[in-house]
Formats: C-alpha cells, structure tokens, sequence
C-alpha cells in the first residue's frame, strides 16, 4: 500500500417530505403536484427502508470484557475486534475486500524516503456524541495507546504531527513498510477516540460509557450478560440496516445451540464437532465456518543439525506427502480448514499461494526409502500445544502409517511456546501462530535468522527477508516476499497442517450475518452491512 | 468459654490462612494467563510485558503478600481479563447468585422435606421406595446432565422456558430446579432418617401410648425435633449453593458468583479466582464458626469436652 493515495466515498442521498405539499384541485398544476406527491412519497418510503430496524441478537461463546470497549487496551487477540467493529472506526482497517481499507482517514501517502505517512481525515465523520474526528482525535488515541506493540510502535515513531485540522502525520525514526500493518490490523492504535470526551470521563469513566465513531452507539453492558448496542445514523460509511444489536454471553455450547434453535439468538458463535452436525442438519438453520488467521504446522528444528534425519530434504518432503490433511479436516472441522499448505495465513498482506498440498503415501514411503529410512525411523517427541493435541494425534497417525514413530509430548499453552521461543524442544513440533501481521512479519518470528520462533536459517531467505525490510517499493517488495515464501515452500523448512476454520451457527431470521466478509475475521463484520431477512 | 471461643476463632484463622495458601499456589500451577490473553506464537516482548503488567515477573512470596495485602485492605486487586476491580465483579454477581441460591433452596426444602417425612412415615411403603430412587437419582446425576436435559424438553422440543439468561422468572425456573434437584435429595434423605429416628425415640412412644392422634404425634411432637439438622444442613448448603453453582450457571448463562469462578479459571485470571475461593471459604469459615459457637452455648457438654 505504501506510496499510494487512497480515496473512499460516501455519497447519501436526502428525501423530501410530502407534507410540505401544498394541496391542488386536478389541474394540469394539480397532476403535477400529485405526480411530485408520488415521488416524495416513494423517496419517503425509501428514506424509511434505509433507516435502522429491528434487532438481532447473538449467542456470544465467551464473556465480554469493559476493556475491549476501549481501542487503547487492545490486547493481541482477535475477540476485542468483535466489539471495536461496532463502537468504534479506525483510520484504516480490514474490510470487505480489502486488508486496509481507509475509513475515518480518505486518504494516506507515504512520503518518498519512507521516513513519514500522512493521513487526510474524512470530512463528516462524527462521533457518537455529533462532536467532529479531528486530527487531534488521531494523535490523542496513538499516543494514549497501550496495548499489544504499544512499546514497539511508540519507539519507531519519532512524532504524531498535526498541521491542520484533518490531516495527522507520522513521523518514522526510520523507514518502516510494516507501519501501516501494524496501524490498521495488527493492533488496536489506530482506532480512534474522541479525545474532549476520554479527557472530561477518565480512563474508567470512558470504559463505562463509551463513545467511539463506529456505526453502533453504546446501550447498556451487563458483565456476564449482555452488551447492547444501537444504530447510529450519522455513520459516515452508511445507516446501518439492523437498529439494536445485542450480545448474549452464553458459555455452553449445547445452550447456545438451543438457544439459535428457539430462536431465543439469531447467530450463535463457536459450535463444533457433534452439535456443528446437529446444526448443519436443522431446518432453517445454517452452518456458517469462518476461516481465521490461525496456521498450524510442523516443524523440524533438528533439520540444521547434519546428524539428523530431518536434515535431509526428502524426509521433511515425505512427511508434507505422508498427510491426508483433507481427511484430518473432515474429521475435525467438518472440512471447513482449508489446506492452504502455508505457515502465512491467505488473508495476509504478500501472501503468496503455494502449490496444492498433495497426499500420496507410495511416493512418501519411496522417499524415506531414498533417504535411508525404507523401515522409516524413530523420530522422538512430537511436542505440541495440549488443545490441539487432537490434531497430533491425527498426524501422528499418518507419520507411522510411513514408518516414522513419533511419542506425543502435548505441554500446556504457555509452556509450550515458551519452550518453543526458548529453542528448547527437539524432533517435531506442531506449531501454530494466530498472531496479527502481514507475511514479512510472520517469516521474521518463524523463518528468518534471530527469529522469537526461529531454531535455525537459510541464508537465502535471510536475505530476501533484508531486503524487503527496506524496500518501499509496493512490488518488488512483494517480489521479494514471494520469493521467500517459495524457498521455505521448496526446501520443506515446514509441513504445513490446516488453516484453523472456525464454526458458527445462523438461524433464520439474518439476512447477511457479516460472517466471513472479512477475510480471516472470526465474527460478524462490518456491522453496518450486517441485515435482516426480510419477510413478505 | 472465653478460650473455647478463642480457639475456635484461631482455627478458622490458620483455615483461612492454609486456604489462601493452596488457592494461590493452585492456581499457579494451572500455567501462566499471558498465553491465554494473547494469540499462540505472540511475540516474547508482548508476553513479558503483559507478564510484568500482572505482577507475574515479581517472585512468588511478592505476589502472595500482594494478595493477602489486597485482601486485608479489601481492595482484591483487578481482573486480569475484565482489567475491573474483582470487587466490583463479585458485587455485581453477587445478587443474582443470592436470588438463585434461594430459590433452589426453597425448592430443595418444599420437595425434601414432605417427601422425606412421608418415606419416614411409610418406611418401607410406595413413597418410601419412590422416596429412594428420587434419592439415588438427585445424588448421582450430575447437574450438566439435569441442565441440559431441562433444556432439551422445555427449550427445544416444547418451547415454554427460555434456555438461559437472567432477567425473568421464567429464566430463573430451570437453573433453580438443576441447582435445587442435588439438594432436594440430600434433604430428603436427612428428613427421612432423621424423623425415623426421632419416631423410634421414648417420647413419640410415650405421646401414642397416651393415644394422641397419630397427625399431631407426627406433625407437632417428631417432625418439630426431626427439622433441626435440617435446618443446620440447610444454612450450610445455602452458602455452598451460593459459591459453588459454577456448573449450573455456566449451562444457563446465569450471571452468578459460579460463572465468576468459571470465567476465572478459563482464562487463569489469578486475582478472580482467589479472591472467589476465599470468599467463599470465609462465608463457610465464619458459618461454621458461629455453629459450633451456638452449640457450644446451647449444649454446655460441647465447651466441656472441648
């Protein structure tokens, strides 16, 4: 995106009232009027089409926090966005189509040298409260920003400048391409609040009532109950169709399926396994997967040590051929992971798609064969995060299918990666990453020498990966990109699993639930596109 | 009694105190919340500064006198994933655990204690029988089974309660009869044995050797004596329905206490789950303590002994 202008619209259309007729006799001035009467008429009754109806409820699978009501508190987790897309707007973000799409700012550049990116604010976006979204709004939220990166963010920011009332500058310490990553989706920074408002409430008063520039106002939070919202009709992008939304927490998971059964919740969040069948099965009820940004892996940090057997390319090769990744995802997640046979999740920035995944054991057992291994060999521990172990056990499966005997080492979440981060487990690892980002930021912590989950490197992708950290060039930046993405894809530096599809249950009522618009978003987004089915 | 008093307080105090202690170490052991509140493969620096945010980084004798120091103060610290104050949380559920606990205890009290004195009265009998298995089954079925199975009939296949919530009456039917169905059967079970032994004992011999009406023999001169340990059992399992209705709540998405405490542990959220468990382990303390002290001043053999 860098170097580019952007431009979004908003164009309205008005409506007249046919009170302000005045009453006619049927005169050629009178069919006139009428025929003006049956014109206001209809832009009446399409001005009441377009104004906010109705109410939609969810069946939410978690309890929502005060904290995510407030941008500045972000925390490196994709649940907080399932509010901050209603209450609140950004600057630029992912929408439909589009990883960064420009919302409150219409428009951004980044200057020659890479060294600053300016902002054009959207004339006519207001918040909540009717006040303006000034440049001051933007530089007041990025300083007050604490959440996840705020310490990386703020050191390679130099200043926030604002020459005028709608135009907000960053200022780099150096040339940075992920800037723009990190300040539309990878944090919670460039979400906007309305600083007048923050400064008269407090921190803790702001969480309480807040006022945000989204197309939904607060109602009313009951922890462990319930969050509503309502309509506002001044979003700038467009009325939203639905009038009230309202967030039911329901924990169990067979409640929220018969809660979407009696039509007491119209989307119910997370339903798996055997209750996603019963769903699937129920009239006038849709299953609804959402594929999220979760990748899973394995991963041989052994493969650098000449000793082992995962030194060698064709067993890392015969073990990618030894997966019946389909099959695992039909049994898992009714087959709605997709194989996308990458550690970088498809809705990333420089995603580069691989070639298919491929399962074919007669020519993973010739490789092993070829290798040394015709008996295949024990491989050691298979240590993965314990609430995936369902995956390992499904891999592990395979891999002795061809020979190669692995012991299951599952280890608590934490323990895991901090293992993993420490460069302390051996063999094989399921990994998996839903961390926010684009490709250049996925490879540094996974495939790039120095990298937080890095055991070993390529000089090759090495320097790619230098390369692109400076290029600002858009394409050839993603030349680059690509071109490291195909080295780790032919050396077999991974066997990439599954991208994680996340499963949720529609009831008859929603017209467009908003699940899936966004690429790679776990929850119904935008909201201001989100309808209700109509009924003749 | 002086000392008896003073030694009773004592020992409530090093139960607290040992409580505290197991609950902080527990929770501990279960892992560390940061992997919880950030997506797997988040960066090392984030980690350590959300570690550092929570006190996590300080050596484990800092944080455990950060928390006695906050539980003295009656400050509780804040929730590491509403980032609220834990005092505020447990206020706000409070109530509506109250409300449930004593709706199922009223429920649990209308069902065993008649059917309790009727399986004492027909000992043997039809009721008596009934009385058994009604027993055996409220013992044994755990209350997700109840819960869901409520919802599946009522919810789903006749559509008269609605699944879960708070707000109405109606929300608070099932949730109060999963939660009262364990206890109804304990009651009914003490009521029956009780009153058994209560109308085996000398003086309902003597009232029917006077030939007193066997109503009034039952219903003034045995069930009278028979509802004490009741009534005892009762005020205890009130505080114990209050604290730890974590399953019935989590089924019916009722915003108690119990829910609290299961938010908690999914998401290692130290300070919720701590300041929960000894709460809830001071109201049991103090229950107990004041029970041994009215027995004590009611029976005087008991200061005696002791």
């Amino acid at each position: 995106m860098g170097g580019q202008t952007r431009i979004g619209s908003s164009d309205r259309g008005g409506s007249r009232n046919p009170r302000d007729m005045a009453p006619s006799d049927l005169t050629r001035r009178g069919l006139l009027a009428l025929s003006a009467l049956g014109i206001a008429a209809a832009g009446q009754r399409a001005a009441l089409a377009a104004s906010p109806d109705g109410q939609l409820t969810w069946a939410v699978h978690i309890s929502l926090a005060p904290t995510w009501f407030d941008p500045a508190e972000t925390p490196g987790i994709i649940t907080p966005f399932l509010i901050l897309y209603a209450l609140h707007d950004a600057m630029v973000k992912p929408m439909p189509g589009d990883v960064a799409e420009p919302c409150l700012a219409d428009a951004w550049k980044m200057a020659p040298d890479g060294l600053s990116y300016e902002f054009t604010l959207r004339a006519g976006a207001k918040f909540h409260d009717g006040e303006p979204v000034t440049a001051e709004d933007v530089k007041f939220s990025f300083e007050r920003y604490r959440g996840t990166s705020a310490a990386m963010m703020k050191e390679r920011v130099a200043a926030v400048e604002t020459p005028d009332a709608r135009t907000v500058r960053f200022v780099l310490q150096k040339p940075w391409p992920d800037f723009l990553t990190f300040y539309s989706s990878a944090t919670g920074a460039g979400w906007i609040v309305p600083k007048k408002y923050v400064e008269k409430v407090g921190d803790e008063g702001f969480k309480k009532a807040p006022i945000g520039a989204g197309p939904y106002r607060f109602v009313s939070f009951t922890p462990g109950v319930e969050l509503v919202f309502e309509a506002f009709e001044g979003y700038w992008r467009k009325t939203p169709a639905v009038k009230r939304l309202v967030f039911r927490v329901i924990p169990e998971e067979a409640t929220r399926l018969a809660a979407l059964k009696r039509g007491e919740v119209d989307l119910a969040y997370s339903i798996r396994g055997e209750l996603a069948e019963e769903l699937r099965k129920t009239p006038g009820l849709s299953l609804k997967p959402v594929v999220i940004q979760g990748t899973f892996w394995l991963y041989f940090p052994d493969q650098w040590d000449p000793k082992s057997p995962w030194h060698d390319q064709r067993v890392r090769e015969a073990v990618r051929l030894a997966i019946d990744y389909k099959s695992i995802s039909e049994a898992l997640t009714l087959g709605y992971s997709p194989i996308t046979n990458s550690i970088i999740p498809d809705n990333f920035e420089f995603y580069w798609k691989p070639p298919a995944a491929v399962y074919d054991l007669a020519k993973a057992k010739q490789l092993l064969a070829d290798a040394g291994h015709r008996n295949g060999f024990d491989a050691g521990d298979y240590y993965c995060d314990s609430s995936y172990s369902n995956l390992a056990e499904a891999v592990i499966n395979y891999l002795q299918e061809v020979g190669i005997r692995v012991k299951m080492r599952p280890l608590e979440r934490a323990a895991f990666f901090s293992s993993y981060s420490e460069k302390k487990l051996k063999n094989v690892i399921q990994g998996a990453s839903g961390a926010f980002g684009n490709a250049a930021t996925r490879l540094e912590a996974f495939a790039v020498k120095g990298g937080a989950y890095a055991y070993g490197n390529y000089p090759e992708i090495d320097d790619l990966f230098i390369q692109q950290a400076t290029e600002t060039d858009a394409a050839k930046r993603t030349a680059l990109l690509d071109r490291a993405q195909q080295v780790i894809h032919e050396r077999s530096l991974y066997a990439p699993l599954w991208q994680l599809a996340f499963l949720n249950g529609v009831g008859k009522r929603v017209g467009e639930s908003g699940l899936g618009l966004i690429k790679g978003h776990a929850y119904s987004a935008p909201y201001e596109d989100v309808t209700i089915k109509k009924t003749t | 009694m002086k000392n008896y008093i003073l030694r009773r307080v004592g020992y409530s105090l090093l139960s607290l105190f040992l409580l505290s202690l197991t609950i902080f170490l527990f929770v501990r052991v279960t892992g560390d919340p940061t992997s919880l509140l950030l997506e797997p493969g988040a960066s090392p620096e984030d980690i350590e500064n959300l570690r550092r945010q929570f006190g996590l980084d300080q050596p484990l004798w800092v944080q455990y006198w950060r928390f006695i120091e906050s539980f003295v103060t009656g400050d509780l610290g804040l929730s590491f994933y509403y980032r609220t104050p834990v005092l505020d949380l447990y206020f706000e559920r409070l109530p509506n655990s109250l409300l449930l606990a004593a709706v199922a205890m009223a429920l649990s009290l209308l069902i065993g204690i008649p059917s309790g004195v009727l399986a004492a009265v027909r000992v043997g009998g039809f009721w008596d029988n009934a009385g058994k298995i009604f027993t055996l089954l409220g013992l044994s079925l755990p209350s997700f089974f109840i819960g869901l199975v409520l919802i599946l009939f009522f919810t789903v296949y006749l559509g008269w309660l609605p699944s879960s919530g708070s707000g109405t009456a109606w929300h608070l039917i099932m949730p109060a009869v999963t939660l009262g169905w364990y206890f109804a059967a304990a009651h009914m079970r003490l009521t029956r044995s009780s009153m058994l032994e209560v109308l085996g004992s000398e003086y309902v011999k003597l009232a029917r050797l006077k030939g007193l009406p066997e109503a009034l023999v039952i219903g003034k001169h045995a069930f009278k004596n028979a509802l004490i340990p009741v009534i005892t059992l009762a005020g205890i399992n009130l505080v114990v329905m209050i604290n730890v209705a974590v399953v019935v709540e989590t089924v019916f998405a009722w915003p108690g206490i119990g829910r609290l405490l299961y938010e908690g542990i999914s998401f290692r959220d130290f300070p919720v789950v701590q300041a929960v468990v000894v709460i809830g382990g001071c109201m049991i303390i103090l229950v107990n303590l004041l029970v041994d002290i009215l027995y004590a001043l009611i029976d005087p053999r008991i200061r005696l002994e002791s």
